[in-house]
Formats: structure tokens, C-alpha cells, sequence
């Protein structure tokens, strides 16, 4: 098991614990509580195996699910968007440039803002979505998925400025 | 097989996904009730299309036994109703105080017509059902005739939209008494006779059954009065109604029988000399 490996064990493991003892607690002006673990989806390497990531993405939304009493919407909303993230990453990063080996080691800054602006919106769609599984509820799933999703944005561009790039 | 498995391979991120994609489906309809219902409207909502589709096709092939089924239980509402009218024959706190000495029974009506100046109905029972001569026989909103002969299996019977037919009505806010007949002229179009001009009368006020014959019940609603004159010459009004329904376009009857009429015609027999 070598490094890269491990760290990415470590941060998997330290993002869900995070995530369901300190975010999911928050409830910022009663009911906004930030996505933390989306960093995890973000930072995973580009050039791996999709099908592992695919893999990866559903435990991690499961494992938060399980721990957190809540249904399955983290399983889905992040089964879907590591399944989709290939297609997010040639929008924000273009087809013919050369793609990134990670998202830490892109220079671009106005494509690393595109890209994670994508992902953590359409994260939170779909979970917000899944949430409330309503028509009713359209415009509250926009706002709550508005809202979450900037201090979630927030926290992920803080959280991943703290970090050095992985080489 | 080759083929299968590179397909496989080749898409095997879809189908990684769309397994897990469902697992969890699974896992989000088992760990909470709302969810679980919302996937199960969603299901329903497909199906209850299809579902619509098959029973209105399934209905439609048992219209008739409806038909008849629901003829049926009209008969005993009718008969509730029209007991419900009855005149009241002393207190209520001495048990059943109501005369209702009449059974109903449900008829389809066969062939009808209204194009003579008198006019008769076949319907669909005869003795073996039941019916006997000389029964009243009543519609949904009115009255529709007198039987006059019964066969085995049919019976006709006096229309009302028959000129030598009278029928003993009153009206519901008076209690004037007079004689309904039809003068020939449209199916709704009738006239009231035998109406004393002293009584008070009003237009548009409700003709009912009278009760005093043998053949139909008190309180029959029948039609509205539309035109009143006060004939000075004869002492009687001159009167048209219009029925609410119109007799030749009945389906569905009810004969009205009296268990008491031997012993009515007994008496009338004996006043006659």
C-alpha cells in the first residue's frame, strides 16, 4: 500500500467523521449545513480508475448515510456525481488541453473555480432533490441548494488552501 | 459471448452505476417511510394509467349487470322514499305511524310510444314475476301508466300520455284536488282539470300524486303548474303542467302494487248500488 494510497485512505476516513460529527451538526441560520466531504470526490486523482471512483463515491455517501441516521440521499447524490464527474471535468477543463493529473496540481484558477463550482452545485441538487422528492418543494430545494452550496464552496476552497498540492 | 463481455467491460461504469444507483433506492426506500412512499406513487403512477385503461375496458363489459343491479336497489330506495311521503296516520310515539301498503317492483320498459292519442307500454314482467292488472307504474320522476294485461313473461300498459287517463294529483303547497290528463299535444304537456276556482293556487307550485286512488302512493312528485286561468263561467281553472319527465323516454320503471286493492274495489263495488 503506498502513499498516495494510504493518504487517501486517511482523508476518506477523517472527511466522513468530519462530516457527520461537526458539519452535520451545524445548522447555520437553523438549517444549512455545509458539505464538507465533497473535498474528498474533488481531490480524488483524475487519471485513476473511474470504475474504483464510482466504487468510492457510493461508500462515502453510504458511510455517511449509516452514520448519520439519515436516508440515502449523500449515497446517491455522491454515487451520481462521481459518475458524472469525467463529464464535468472536459466542460470545465477543455476536451483538447491536456487533462490535469489531479485537481490540486491544475494551475488554472478560473477552471479549477468552474470546476468546482459545477461539481458542488450539482452535488447539492441532486441531493436537495432526492431531500425533499417533491415537485411542491421546488423552489426550496433551489434555495437550500443555493445556499449550501456557497458555504460549501467556502469550506472546501478554505479547507483545500490549508493543504499543500499533492505532487 | 466475446462480444457480451467486452460490452460489458466496455460500459461497465454505467452499469456500476446504475447498480449502485438502485442499491441505494433501495437502502433510501428502507430507511425512511417518505421516501418509501414517494418511489411508491411514482410506481403508482405509471401503473394507474395502465390499470384505468384495463378496468374502463373491464367495466365496459359489465355495464348491463350494473344496470340491473343498481335498477334493483333503486326499487327498494324508491320504496323508502315514497314510504318517507306517506301521510302520517297518528303520533309518532306510537310506533310506526305510517300506511305504506304498497310493493315495488323493478320493470324495464320494451316499446313505448307517444305518437296516438292513446297510447300503450310493453314491459319486461308479467304473472311470472308478479305483476298483475290494474297496478300503477312509476318512473324515476313520475308515473307512467296504468298496467292494463299481463301475459306470462310482459304486461302492457295504459300510458299516461293517453287521452281517457286520469289521474288524482294535488299540489304541494295546497290542497286542492284535481284530475291530471293529457290533452294530445307534446309528451310533458298536460292539463289539470277539476281544480275549484276558490282554491289557492300559485304558478311554478308542485303537482304531486293525490293518494286517493288505489293505484299510486301519496306524494309522487309530477310536474310544475305553468299556466293558470280562472274560468268565471265554469267555477273551475283552466290549467296546463309540464311534467319534469317526459313519459316516452323511459327506460327504467318501477309497478307500484297495492296488497289492499281487493278490499278498496270491494268497497267501492258495495257504495255502487
Amino acid at each position: 500500500m503506498n502513499s498516495i494510497t494510504l493518504k487517501t485512505f486517511a482523508s476518506f476516513v477523517i472527511l466522513v467523521l468530519f462530516q457527520v460529527f461537526i458539519f452535520n451538526q451545524m445548522n447555520l441560520f437553523g438549517y444549512i449545513n455545509p458539505m464538507l466531504y465533497v473535498l474528498f470526490l474533488v481531490n480524488y486523482r483524475f487519471d485513476r480508475n473511474q470504475t474504483l471512483f464510482i466504487f468510492i463515491g457510493f461508500l462515502l455517501g453510504f458511510f455517511i448515510d449509516l452514520m448519520s441516521q439519515t436516508g440515502g440521499a449523500h449515497t446517491i447524490a455522491s454515487l451520481s456525481v462521481s459518475f458524472l464527474r469525467p463529464i464535468i471535468i472536459r466542460n470545465a477543463f477543455g476536451i483538447t488541453a491536456e487533462l490535469p493529473k489531479s485537481f490540486q496540481s491544475d494551475p488554472r484558477i478560473i477552471n479549477k473555480a468552474v470546476f468546482l463550482l459545477f461539481f458542488i452545485l450539482l452535488h447539492h441538487l441532486i441531493y436537495f432533490v432526492v431531500v425533499y422528492f417533491s415537485w411542491d418543494a421546488f423552489s426550496l430545494i433551489l434555495k437550500s441548494t443555493s445556499l449550501t452550496a456557497f458555504f460549501s464552496l467556502l469550506l472546501v476552497v478554505i479547507i483545500s488552501s490549508l493543504f499543500k498540492p499533492t505532487k | 459471448m466475446q462480444r457480451i463481455i467486452n460490452a460489458l467491460v466496455q460500459f461497465r461504469n454505467p452499469i456500476l452505476y446504475f447498480f449502485l444507483l438502485g442499491f441505494s433506492l433501495l437502502f433510501l426506500s428502507s430507511r425512511s417511510s417518505f421516501h418509501q412512499n414517494k418511489i411508491g406513487e411514482l410506481g403508482f403512477y405509471f401503473s394507474s394509467g395502465l390499470y384505468e385503461f384495463s378496468n374502463s375496458i373491464n367495466q365496459y363489459f359489465d355495464l348491463k349487470e350494473k344496470n340491473r343491479i343498481l335498477h334493483q336497489e333503486n326499487t327498494q330506495l324508491k320504496a323508502l322514499a315514497l314510504k318517507k311521503n306517506a301521510p302520517f296516520l297518528y303520533d309518532p310515539y306510537l310506533g310506526n305511524p305510517k300506511r305504506f301498503p304498497f310493493k315495488i317492483r323493478n320493470v324495464n320498459v320494451i316499446k313505448n310510444s307517444l305518437l296516438n292519442q292513446r297510447n300503450y307500454i310493453i314491459i319486461d314482467k308479467g304473472t311470472e314475476d308478479g305483476v298483475q292488472t290494474e297496478v300503477g307504474v312509476i318512473t324515476s320522476n313520475g308515473i307512467l301508466g296504468i298496467v292494463k294485461s299481463v301475459s306470462k313473461k310482459y304486461a302492457s300498459v295504459i300510458s299516461i300520455l293517453h287521452q281517457d287517463l286520469k289521474i288524482n294529483v294535488r299540489f304541494k303547497h295546497s290542497n286542492a284536488f284535481g284530475s291530471l290528463v293529457w290533452k294530445g299535444k307534446g309528451p310533458t304537456e298536460f292539463s289539470v282539470e277539476d281544480i275549484v276556482s276558490s282554491a289557492q293556487l300559485q304558478l311554478g307550485d308542485t303537482i304531486i300524486t293525490g293518494g286517493m286512488s288505489s293505484y299510486f302512493p301519496y306524494g309522487i312528485p309530477l310536474g310544475t303548474i305553468t299556466h293558470i286561468e280562472n274560468d268565471s263561467n265554469s267555477g273551475y281553472y283552466i290549467m296546463t303542467a309540464e311534467l319534469f319527465e317526459n313519459p316516452s323516454q323511459v327506460y327504467a320503471a318501477y309497478v307500484i302494487e297495492n296488497k289492499f286493492k281487493g278490499e278498496i274495489d270491494f268497497l267501492n263495488k258495495e257504495a255502487k248500488p
